[in-house]
C-alpha cells in the first residue's frame, strides 16, 4: 500500500485531449496512462459509432481517431463489441441517473409507471437505435467477452421494473403470485421488438410508445389482481 | 416443340447431361450448405469466412460464389431451410391441441426441441438477426412470417371455439408471443436451460399474455 502507483488524475488530461501522441507514462502511473488510453479509445469509438455505425468501423479507425496504436486498444478491450459495450454503458449511466431521480414521483398506477419509464428510454435512445441494435447483436457475437454487457443483461433496467411490480403489489394492483421475473422477460421483448420498429421501418419515439404502451396495458392483464 | 414434362424425362432418359448438370449443381449447393452450417455451428456467423466454407466443402471460393451471392445469402439460405422444417413441425405439435394455451406450448416446444441440438447456429442465426443489414431481411422471410401465421392461426381458432375473444388484439398477442418464444433462446443459449426449464418458462408466459383475452 501507499506505493507509487497510487493513481494522480492528471487534470483531465484524457477528456477531449487533442495531443497528437499519448504523453509518455511518467513513472508508476501506468494505471493512469491505461485509463487515459481507455478513456480516449471510448470517446473515438462513441464519434464514429454515431456517424458510421458499429459495423462500418474498425478497430484500426477508432485508433487513428483517439491517436492510440492499434495494439494499445488490444491491451485495453478485447474486442471492438466490447468497446461498443463500453460507450453504451456510459449513455445509460446517464440515462439511469435520470430515472433515480424521476421513478419515486411517477404518479399513476403500475401501468402508468411503466408505460412512462419506457417513453423515458425511448426519448432518450431514438437517436441512436441503430447502434443499440447493433449492442443487441453483439450480445451474440462470438467472441463476447465476460466483461461486455450484452442488452439482455441490463441489470438496472429490470431492477426498475421489479420495483416498480414491488411498489404495485403493495399498492394493490399486482398480483403478488404473479413472477415478476417473467413480467420482466416480457416486457423486454416487447422493448427489442419496438427498437426493431425504430431502426428497420423508422420509427420515431412517438411511435415506439405506442406500440410499447399496448404491449404493456396487455402484459398487464396477465398480472392484475384476480 | 414438345415439352417433357421433367418426371416423364427422368423416366425416360435418366443420364441425360441437363438434368446431370442440374443434378451436379444441386450437389455442389448441398455440399457448400452443408460445410457452411458446420462453420457457422462452430465459428459464429462473423467468424465463417467464404475462403474457409469453400475449404471445408472441398472447392474453390469461385464455387461458392457460383451458387450464392454472399455469406448472407448462404446464411439465409440455411435458416431458410430450417424455419419451413420447423414450422411444419410446430404446426403438426399443435395439431389436436385442447386449448390455445397448449397449442402455444406446444408450438414453442416443437421449436426449442428443434434447435437443441444447434444451439451454435441459433446463436448464429440471433446475431444476424439483430444486425441492422442482414436482420429485416432475414426478420421478414416469408418462412418466419409463417411461424408467426402459426400461432396466430391457433388463436383465431381458439377464438372460433369461443375460448377466447376475438376482439383480443390477437394479431398483437401473435407477435408478443412469438418474440416471448424468441425471448427464451438466450436462457438456452447463454443460460444452459434444458426443455423442461424453458417450458415452465413458456407455460407462464403464455399464461399472462393470453389472461386479457379469455372469455369469462
Amino acid at each position: 500500500m501507499g506505493n507509487s502507483t497510487t493513481i494522480i488524475d492528471r487534470g483531465g488530461a484524457a477528456d477531449g485531449q487533442t495531443a497528437a501522441t499519448p504523453s509518455p507514462a511518467p513513472a508508476g502511473s501506468r494505471q493512469t496512462q491505461k485509463e487515459a488510453t481507455r478513456r480516449r479509445v471510448i470517446d473515438a469509438a462513441r464519434e464514429l459509432f454515431d456517424t458510421q455505425g458499429y459495423e462500418g468501423t474498425t478497430i484500426r479507425e477508432i485508433a487513428r481517431h483517439a491517436n492510440v496504436s492499434v495494439g494499445s486498444v488490444f491491451t485495453t478491450f478485447a474486442s471492438k463489441g466490447e468497446i461498443l459495450s463500453q460507450v453504451m454503458q456510459d449513455r445509460l449511466d446517464g440515462l439511469y441517473a435520470e430515472l433515480d431521480r424521476v421513478m419515486p414521483h411517477l404518479r399513476g398506477g403500475t401501468v402508468d409507471r411503466l408505460r412512462t419509464m419506457f417513453a423515458i428510454h425511448f426519448a432518450f435512445e431514438v437517436q441512436h437505435t441503430r447502434l443499440f441494435l447493433a449492442h443487441i447483436a453483439a450480445a451474440y457475437d462470438w467472441n463476447l467477452p465476460p466483461g461486455a454487457k450484452p442488452m439482455g443483461k441490463n441489470t438496472r433496467l429490470q431492477q426498475i421494473i421489479i420495483e416498480t411490480l414491488a411498489k404495485g403489489v403493495a399498492e394493490g394492483d399486482v398480483d403478488p403470485a404473479i413472477s415478476q421475473q417473467e413480467i420482466v422477460d416480457l416486457l423486454m421483448a416487447a422493448y427489442a421488438w419496438a427498437y426493431r420498429l425504430a431502426a428497420w421501418d423508422g420509427a420515431d419515439a412517438a411511435a415506439m410508445t405506442e406500440v410499447m404502451d399496448r404491449q404493456i396495458g396487455l402484459i398487464a392483464n396477465g398480472f392484475a389482481p384476480r | 416443340m414438345k415439352h417433357i414434362a421433367p418426371i416423364q424425362a427422368a423416366e425416360d432418359a435418366p443420364m441425360k447431361a441437363p438434368t446431370r448438370r442440374a443434378l451436379a449443381k444441386q450437389q455442389t449447393r448441398a455440399k457448400v450448405l452443408s460445410a457452411a452450417r458446420r462453420l457457422f455451428s462452430e465459428q459464429g456467423y462473423e467468424g465463417a469466412t467464404i475462403r474457409d466454407i469453400a475449404a471445408a466443402a472441398g472447392m474453390s471460393t469461385g464455387a461458392v460464389f457460383a451458387n450464392f451471392t454472399d455469406k448472407s445469402d448462404l446464411f439465409r439460405e440455411i435458416m431458410l431451410t430450417d424455419m419451413s422444417a420447423l414450422a411444419e413441425a410446430m404446426s403438426s405439435a399443435a395439431a389436436g391441441a385442447a386449448s390455445a394455451d397448449q397449442a402455444m406450448l406446444k408450438m414453442f416446444m416443437a421449436g426449442y426441441a428443434f434447435y437443441q441440438t444447434q444451439l451454435p447456429l441459433a446463436r448464429a442465426a440471433f446475431s444476424v438477426g439483430w444486425s441492422p443489414q442482414d436482420g429485416p431481411a432475414l426478420r421478414n422471410a416469408p418462412p418466419v412470417q409463417i411461424l408467426h401465421e402459426l400461432l396466430l392461426a391457433e388463436l383465431n381458432r381458439a377464438a372460433g371455439r369461443g375460448e377466447i375473444d376475438a376482439d383480443a388484439n390477437l394479431e398483437l398477442r401473435a407477435q408478443m408471443l412469438f418474440d416471448a418464444y424468441l425471448s427464451n433462446y438466450p436462457q438456452a443459449i447463454f443460460g444452459g436451460w434444458n426443455l423442461q426449464a424453458l417450458e415452465a418458462r413458456s407455460r407462464d408466459q403464455i399464461a399472462i399474455l393470453l389472461a386479457g383475452a379469455r372469455r369469462r
